[in-house]
């Protein structure tokens, strides 16, 4: 390969020397005007730089809405089941430990109350979820509230199995 | 408007006796002889016969759709049986017929309307309708509108419209439509949630809850005719389920910036909010009376949600009817006799109404889920939301032993109905 080399580095001397010479001649003729330039699409356009791939930075956990559990209610309450205190308890937990998280509980109802009654239960669900993580010692100006009521199910069906998953104060973070 | 004396006379008479509901008065005048009732009895069988045509050669074209409008018109307002003469031949029981004389001269509409009594085909009523052909649907229904006047003593209610949300996606958007589903238009498209629409008292606005704000139900009001929205109340908590009161001065609605959703009186632009209810249990869904001195509302203060009556300050709370299970949804009837509401079933609600004392609760729609339940101008029909016919839809009742009828919505879904007060000429929707 190093024998090679300067045979091509010559033979490219050369031809562009010849190039330069025949550029020379034709200046001295009278040359017809220079044809237009040939059309962009000709040439290859200048690929962009190819992403750099670098390994993303080591950063500090962020925890987002998948850290934080539902608490699920029975129909027409917005009394705190065990299991929803069970998952607030999770929540009030994963609250301390970031301590500048900040979330929006969304009450949601299940589709067989009148869509005005539903936005007052789930105002309420939403409310009694906050108030559980208050009375956990989470700072009540962390946590927002907004009712849903029947409007934004998490489970378009129109049974019991559907019903118990769309009864819920659903955490989002902010 | 020209009028006999016979019918003067007769319409004197229907005046009195038409406030006696369920009686069946017979006014009679010479050979005027015509059965009225109101509020779910027997119809007067009326015969529409099609319009005479003059003036333009294309006179006939828009004359045989008007025919039709005005033979639907009558159907629909609950007080006629309609032939229509085009369509079947009489059956001998009617006992007047409607028809005219439709003139069409450039862009300018002529319809002189008629009415005689059968068999003797005496005038009883005639009237000349004039505007510009674009206004020919509003012209018919003013016609119509003062048929039902002739035969009942109040005017019909063809020159209203209705509005209510349609889904679409996860979304609804909020529209408006003629009470026949003509003249459909859409008031909201911002890909938000539209709820619970409901009309000043003169029709010109319409309080609804939107989270187009992006911070949870709020409430906004928009001209009927299309516009921009306006914020009514963004307060902390919910902002829902508003309504005028009678005279326009101030909006009942729903907050709980207190923490808790309890009943608000706002000003009619928003402000000076003053308290009602004052409960831990839910408090929502006010609806006036049409005095404007009293309030119905649901609370689950007694356990499961009820209907409850106030009066405007908050006091004098009681609960409506013991009589059927839970209920939700209050809707005053306009002449403030009655109280629709729905209650609970295994499928959903039912429609009910009652006194409004809460006596004498009568269930008047059942079958599928059937929700929001609103009057209309007259207190001849109720519109509500319906899935049984598959996904919702509106429908009215005529609260008689009737099936209900589905409104075209232009084939969208619809939820969350609300029957505008009797309209202005202006504000109703032009032909096309």
């Amino acid at each position: 390969m190093t024998k090679r080399m300067p045979r091509r580095v010559l033979a490219t001397c050369v031809l562009a020397m010849s190039l330069l010479a025949t550029g020379c001649a034709k200046k001295a003729v009278q040359a017809p005007p220079a044809p237009p330039p040939a059309p962009a699409q000709a040439e290859k356009p200048p690929a962009p730089p190819a992403p750099e791939k670098t390994e993303t930075p080591p950063a500090p956990k962020v925890i987002g809405s998948g850290d934080f559990e539902p608490a699920f209610f029975d129909f027409d309450s917005y009394a705190l089941r065990e299991d929803a205190r069970t998952a607030l308890d999770h929540d009030a937990k994963v609250l301390r430990g970031n301590a500048d998280a900040k979330i929006t509980v969304e009450g949601h109802c299940d589709e067989r109350g009148t869509a005005e009654y539903n936005q007052a239960l789930g105002e309420r669900r939403a409310q009694a979820a906050k108030d559980y993580l208050v009375n956990a010692g989470i700072d009540g100006s962390r946590i927002q509230t907004v009712s849903y009521g029947k409007e934004r199910p998490f489970d378009p069906g129109h049974d019991e199995a559907a019903w118990a998953k769309n009864r819920r104060a659903h955490f989002v973070t902010r | 408007m020209r009028r006999s004396l016979d019918s003067r006379t007769l319409r004197a008479a229907l005046l009195i006796a038409a406030p006696l509901a369920a009686l069946v008065a017979r006014a009679q005048t010479g050979d005027v002889r015509i059965d009225i009732s109101s509020g779910g009895g027997k119809r007067i069988a009326i015969l529409c016969e099609s319009m005479q045509t003059g003036g333009d050669r294309g006179a006939r074209e828009t004359s045989v759709i008007a025919d039709t409008v005005l033979a639907s018109d009558l159907a629909n307002s609950g007080v006629f049986d309609v032939t229509r003469s085009w369509a079947g031949a009489p059956s001998g029981a009617e006992q007047a017929v409607v028809g005219g004389k439709w003139t069409v001269n450039g862009n300018q509409l002529v319809i002189d309307g008629e009415v005689h009594d059968l068999p003797a085909r005496r005038l009883i009523f005639s009237k000349q309708y004039r505007g510009t052909l674009r206004e020919r649907r509003r012209l018919v229904h003013q016609f119509s509108d003062d048929i039902v006047l002739q035969f009942t003593g109040e005017s019909g209610v063809a020159q209203t419209r209705i509005a209510f949300c349609a889904p679409e996606g996860r979304n609804k958007e909020l529209y408006v439509m003629d009470w026949d589903g003509e003249g459909i238009q859409s008031l909201t498209h911002d890909r938000s949630i539209a709820l619970s629409p409901s009309w000043s008292p003169e029709g010109s606005l319409i309080l609804f809850t939107s989270y187009r704000g992006g911070a949870g139900p709020q409430i906004f009001v928009i001209p009927s005719a299309g516009g921009k929205p306006y914020l009514i109340s963004g307060r902390a908590g919910i902002n829902t389920s508003a309504s005028y009161s009678p005279d326009g001065r101030e909006i009942a609605c729903t907050l709980s910036l207190a923490g808790n959703p309890e009943i608000y009186l706002l000003d009619a632009r928003g402000g000076s909010p003053r308290r009602l209810t004052n409960n831990p249990a839910i408090d929502t869904s006010p609806a006036w009376s049409p005095t404007g001195r009293e309030i119905a509302f649901t609370s689950d203060r007694g356990g499961g949600f009820q209907v409850y009556l106030m009066d405007r300050e908050g006091g004098n709370v009681r609960r409506l009817t013991y009589e059927v299970g839970n209920t939700d949804s209050p809707a005053w009837s306009p002449k403030g006799d009655r109280i629709a509401f729905v209650a609970r079933t295994a499928d959903g609600f039912d429609v009910y109404v009652s006194r409004a004392d809460g006596s004498a609760a009568r269930r008047v729609v059942s079958g599928g889920s059937n929700e929001n339940p609103k009057w209309s101008p007259d207190g001849r029909h109720l519109v509500f939301a319906s899935n049984r016919g598959g996904s919702f839809g509106l429908w009215v009742t005529d609260l008689d032993d009737r099936p209900p009828r589905k409104l075209d919505t232009g084939g969208r879904p619809a939820l969350s109905p609300a029957w505008s007060p009797r309209l202005s000429a202006s504000a109703m929707s032009l032909s096309n």
